[in-house]
């Protein structure tokens, strides 16, 4: 549908007020919010994330785009819940205890949510404990911790130890990234994944979902 | 590289983003491979150069580019951190960082702020900023304005010591009864790629605010005159080649065809777009953000925060 292109053209462009203007429009013609989100605004940060991981967009552009797409899913929000549409998967994603550098977390929380993920973004210095809190009562299907410094990447480590001691370990994936953070870590500390950017983070967490799922 | 010299290069451009875009491109192709403390093994030598960069119109426009590694609110509250101290509550006590690399406390050694405006000495706190407006105010062509960060007993022991070390500032008359005010900032270490920008965009601020404060003080207009920088090692760290270099198996662009595929003006954004970011970039950051977020932020630097985010709601404000 021509609208569906519009909306996904608005959101590559990072215009929030098209967006908004053209979600309503669509709302109005009787298309559900569920389509509206799929084809088109998470269409539109699908294109946003594959320019990203080609290297044709810069990541302030990503953001605003996240921006835009942001602007038609508060339109959405209470329409999906009423229709009890499902997300593609919760991620709890957080920057480390002791970390306070959230850049990249950030962007990879914004391509994770323009891909349908539901994200609940604890923030930065985020402790185990919290992790752990929010695994439970969120029920998410993937962790995503991230850490900038090599004094806090530790904090993975204890992290996945805590879910392990309340035996909540198997129910969820593990992601971690972060620039001192490498594959072998990953491996050593028992994650299920490591992403070396933001693009390559939403696709490891799909993958992770289907080997879940399977 | 065969010499065991150093290049030492030069970029002199009229706007901020002329010279970042010179400056990549200088130290990529003229830069010796060496490495650093912060390589990974698996990362190759990163691409240095001493690097002296010109920048003649600091708030000439457009002036700002679209590469670089945070989101715009983000940048804006860097700027905070830098002008203000937005986050100088997040340096560690003084017994911790005494303590070097074997703390425990992951909270940050330093500010640029905190050196700059609260110089550790001795028993004393010294405002560096403060003095250099001092000085310039009461004699505009002294050779002594000038604030430092590095503490030689704080720093040495540290992981992550400071990268600026000088700031020096000198006024010269414009010929029409005001001032031009000239300022050049002395990196040890930087980041070119991924904290250059960020980094200017900061301290360029901060010279105007201290322009205007010796405007203040002085009842003289002062302009800004140009921006120097200079940097013992401007590198690009060996992690960040793969987006340089791109991939073109794979379809991922090198860096360099990502700006020539666009216009100069489709790779930068002017002030006046970048405001409204400034105050609340839609996905979390931005300075209303930042003060309802930072709750244990001090008062006295919430309401400077306040008063800046009044001025570009309220005012013809260039950010």
């Amino acid at each position: 549908m021509k609208i569906f292109e519009e909306i996904a053209d608005e959101v590559v462009k990072g215009n929030s007020s098209s967006v908004e203007e053209l979600t309503k429009k669509a709302l109005s013609q009787n298309i559900s919010a569920e389509e509206i989100l799929n084809n088109g605004l998470v269409g539109g940060m699908g294109i946003v994330s594959e320019k990203f991981k080609n290297n044709e967009i810069f990541i302030p552009e990503v953001l605003i785009s996240a921006k835009s797409m942001n602007t038609g899913l508060e339109i959405l929000k209470p329409l999906l819940a009423e229709a009890k549409v499902k997300p593609l998967g919760k991620v709890v994603i957080g920057t480390v205890k002791g970390d306070l550098h959230d850049i990249g977390k950030n962007i990879v929380a914004m391509l994770l949510k323009g891909a349908g993920f539901e994200v609940i973004d604890l923030g930065a210095d985020v402790p185990k404990e919290k992790f752990l809190e929010y695994v439970k009562k969120e029920r998410a299907d993937i962790v995503g911790m991230s850490a900038l410094l090599t004094t806090t990447m530790v904090s993975m480590k204890e992290t996945i130890q805590t879910l392990k001691d309340a035996g909540l370990r198997d129910n969820v994936k593990i992601i971690i990234g972060g620039a001192p953070v490498t594959e072998s870590y990953a491996v050593q500390i028992d994650a299920d994944g490591y992403a070396s950017d933001a693009a390559s983070a939403v696709d490891m967490s799909k993958k992770l979902l289907n080997n879940k799922e399977n | 590289m065969e010499s065991g010299n150093i290049p030492v290069l030069s970029v002199n451009e009229n706007t901020i983003p002329r010279a970042y875009e010179k400056a990549i491109r200088e130290v990529w192709e003229k830069g010796v491979s060496i490495r650093t403390e912060y390589d990974r093994p698996e990362d190759p030598p990163s691409r240095d150069a001493t690097v002296i960069i010109t920048v003649q119109k600091p708030f000439g426009q457009p002036r700002f580019h679209r590469s670089f590694a945070d989101g715009l609110g983000g940048l804006a509250e860097y700027v905070m951190e830098v002008v203000h101290g937005a986050h100088d509550y997040w340096v560690k006590p003084l017994e911790e960082i005494l303590k070097g690399s074997k703390s425990k406390d992951t909270r940050w050694t330093y500010t640029y702020h905190e050196r700059l405006f609260e110089y550790r000495i001795e028993d004393k706190v010294v405002n560096q900023i403060g003095y250099i407006i001092d000085k310039l105010s009461s004699t505009g062509y002294t050779r002594r304005a000038q604030a430092i960060t590095w503490n030689p007993k704080l720093d040495p022991p540290t992981e992550d010591p400071p990268c600026l070390q000088r700031i020096w500032g000198r006024l010269c008359e414009d010929g029409e009864g005001g001032y031009i005010f000239n300022m050049n900032t002395h990196w040890r270490s930087r980041d070119l790629f991924k904290a250059w920008f960020e980094n200017v965009i900061a301290l360029t601020t901060l010279m105007r605010k201290i322009a205007e404060a010796i405007s203040e003080k002085t009842g003289k207009q002062v302009k800004l005159g140009r921006y120097l920088d200079i940097s013992d090692s401007l590198h690009i760290y060996g992690s960040y080649f793969r987006e340089i270099e791109g991939d073109p198996e794979k379809g991922i662009k090198s860096f360099f065809e990502k700006l020539e595929s666009r216009t100069f003006e489709e790779r930068t954004w002017d002030s006046d777009f970048i405001k409204p970011f400034f105050i609340n970039d839609g996905v979390g950051k931005g300075l209303k953000l930042m003060l309802e977020r930072e709750k244990d932020m001090p008062d006295k630097v919430r309401k400077a925060i306040e008063e800046e985010l009044r001025l570009m709601e309220e005012e013809d404000y260039e950010v």
